[in-house]
């Protein structure tokens, strides 16, 4: 279980990037949060692993044997322990690319294990097994052995879920994880992402609310910094439109299939030639 | 017109001062030539017994190329902005910026003093010589690495430790062996005008030659040492040239 509670986050200039988020999540839940760029969606998400540090506000998360820590204000080592049960997916994958897939996989548990082993001998034949089973769920245990940097997006992106999947965490994190696919391998990474979930409270930044409204059991909406929406994946058209803006409605009917497409009109004053300025005059 | 005027005189004036003339060009040039005549032939007699000091030279240079990359990157990750605490890094930025003011000769030559004549020398001053050029190139591709794939090993626990050497290191790796292999080229050139200066090696037989003007015998040693540059350099184009493949692929 991961407990949000009014976390707020202002720039130097006072502007609200967070203004008082609040939310909890469960295991079994597979949350979706949405909502227009810059609405503070990443930053979230950011917040729960402590890769940044609200002004105020607490992430309680449960660690071993049911200890439960506000990620915000415990200490460094204290931090790097929960950590380690905190698996993260993130957007533009960022795995070791010179080293193979299994090897990634296995780095999932670098916290887990001490520095000098992991530089002198390494991960033990039992962790390699284990390795390998993760990446048979991902279904690319032939790339095992495989160096990620000649792997295709999706084959890197099932490489993180299988790192994410050793680490053995106990809440996933996920940054847009679909950001850099297309769609169909999209779809193949949405259906590993929500198993997972029955063993882990699973969080996920997404841009596509078709994806979640498919796969998610809860989408959390985020407008300028609060919590806007919280409740059934299955969003209406009014309220997409609320959450991406008027713009939405201008968009091809066929993207968002159940938002109605508005044809656009052009305004009547085109600007005219002799608006534009007049460059002999110079 | 005036630049051309100024920059006549300054010619004319700067030959005055160093005494150079268009018939010393033409004398000494004609010497030049007979001299290159005394060389040839070479003496080949000498070449199984120049292959030793040909060996020496090779080995201060990749002795001095590898104690030296490993040092210079030390230095490049205390001098990453990313890395290092920022007094930490203005003090090797500036330890870094002194050495490569330094040429290795008068590095050899404080050596000489302390350790005597002989290779060592020549090893420890390519060493410290290194991290001048090295200790920045390196700083410097480890400042460009993407922060979030160091973000992303810090994510899952890992200590400072395993952060540097999944997230700093591996990175930079391709980076770390291709410049390495350029500064070897760099080197054995070098250990062989440091050979001359002490360190023994090719550039001790070369000097040796000319100096008892045996020009024939450094005829020889000359073309093993065009021989040595020669083939270091293909040899290192062709290793760099395999580690930019893989660095493509990143």
């Amino acid at each position: 279980m991961i407990e949000v509670k009014n976390l707020t986050k202002s720039l130097p200039n006072g502007r609200k990037l967070l203004d008082g988020i609040s939310f909890t999540v469960n295991k079994g839940e597979f949350v979706g949060i949405l909502g227009a760029s810059g609405a503070g969606k990443t930053l979230t998400i950011r917040c729960l692993n402590g890769l940044l540090k609200p002004d105020s506000g607490e992430v309680i998360v449960e660690h071993d044997q049911g200890v439960r820590r506000d990620i915000c204000s415990i200490s460094k080592r204290q931090l790097k322990k929960v950590r380690e049960k905190i698996g993260v997916i993130f957007q533009g994958f960022h795995l070791v690319k010179r080293l193979t897939a299994l090897e990634n996989v296995m780095i999932g548990r670098l916290g887990q294990i001490n520095s000098v082993r992991s530089l002198v001998y390494g991960f033990t034949d039992k962790e390699a097994e284990e390795g390998l089973a993760a990446l048979e769920k991902v279904k690319i245990q032939h790339l095992a052995e495989a160096r990620v940097a000649s792997m295709s997006g999706g084959e890197m992106q099932r490489v993180a879920i299988a790192r994410a999947i050793f680490q053995n965490p106990n809440l996933l994190l996920a940054d847009e994880p679909l950001s850099n696919l297309d769609p169909s391998n999209a779809k193949n990474i949405m259906k590993l992402i929500q198993p997972l979930s029955r063993d882990m409270p699973v969080i996920g930044v997404f841009h596509q609310p078709e994806m979640t409204a498919k796969y998610c059991t809860r989408v959390i909406a985020i407008k300028n910094g609060r919590v806007f929406y919280d409740g059934d994946p299955k969003l209406s058209d009014e309220l997409l439109i609320e959450i991406y803006g008027e713009e939405l409605r201008h968009l091809e009917a066929n993207f968002f299939p159940e938002v109605q497409a508005v044809p656009i009109t052009f305004t009547k004053n085109k600007p005219e030639l002799h608006d534009r300025p007049n460059l002999s005059n110079l | 017109m005036l630049p051309v005027i100024a920059l006549a005189i300054a010619v004319e004036g700067a030959a005055l001062v160093c005494g150079a003339n268009i018939r010393g060009l033409n004398s000494g040039l004609i010497r030049g030539f007979v001299f290159l005549g005394q060389m040839f032939p070479p003496d080949w007699s000498a070449f199984p017994e120049l292959l030793g000091p040909a060996f020496d030279t090779i080995i201060i240079a990749i002795l001095g190329t590898f104690f030296g990359t490993i040092i210079s990157l030390g230095f490049g990750l205390a001098a990453a902005s990313n890395v290092a605490p920022r007094w930490l890094r203005r003090l090797t930025r500036g330890m870094i910026r002194i050495e490569r003011a330094i040429p290795e000769i008068v590095i050899l030559l404080f050596l000489v003093a302390a350790f005597g004549l002989g290779p060592f020398g020549g090893v420890i001053s390519l060493t410290i010589g290194c991290i001048g050029m090295l200790g920045k190139l390196f700083a410097d591709a480890i400042e460009e690495i993407d922060p979030v794939s160091i973000e992303a090993i810090e994510a899952l626990g890992a200590s400072k430790f395993q952060v540097i050497y999944y997230g700093v290191l591996q990175p930079v790796i391709p980076a770390i062996i291709s410049f390495a292999l350029f500064r070897f080229e760099l080197n054995i050139r070098l250990s062989v005008i440091l050979g001359a200066v002490g360190a023994g090696g090719i550039g001790l037989e070369l000097y040796r030659a000319f100096s008892l003007l045996d020009y024939n015998r450094g005829c020889s040693a000359l073309i093993i040492t065009l021989a040595l540059v020669f083939i270091t350099e293909r040899l290192s184009e062709y290793l760099r040239s395999k580690v930019r493949l893989e660095g493509a692929l990143r």
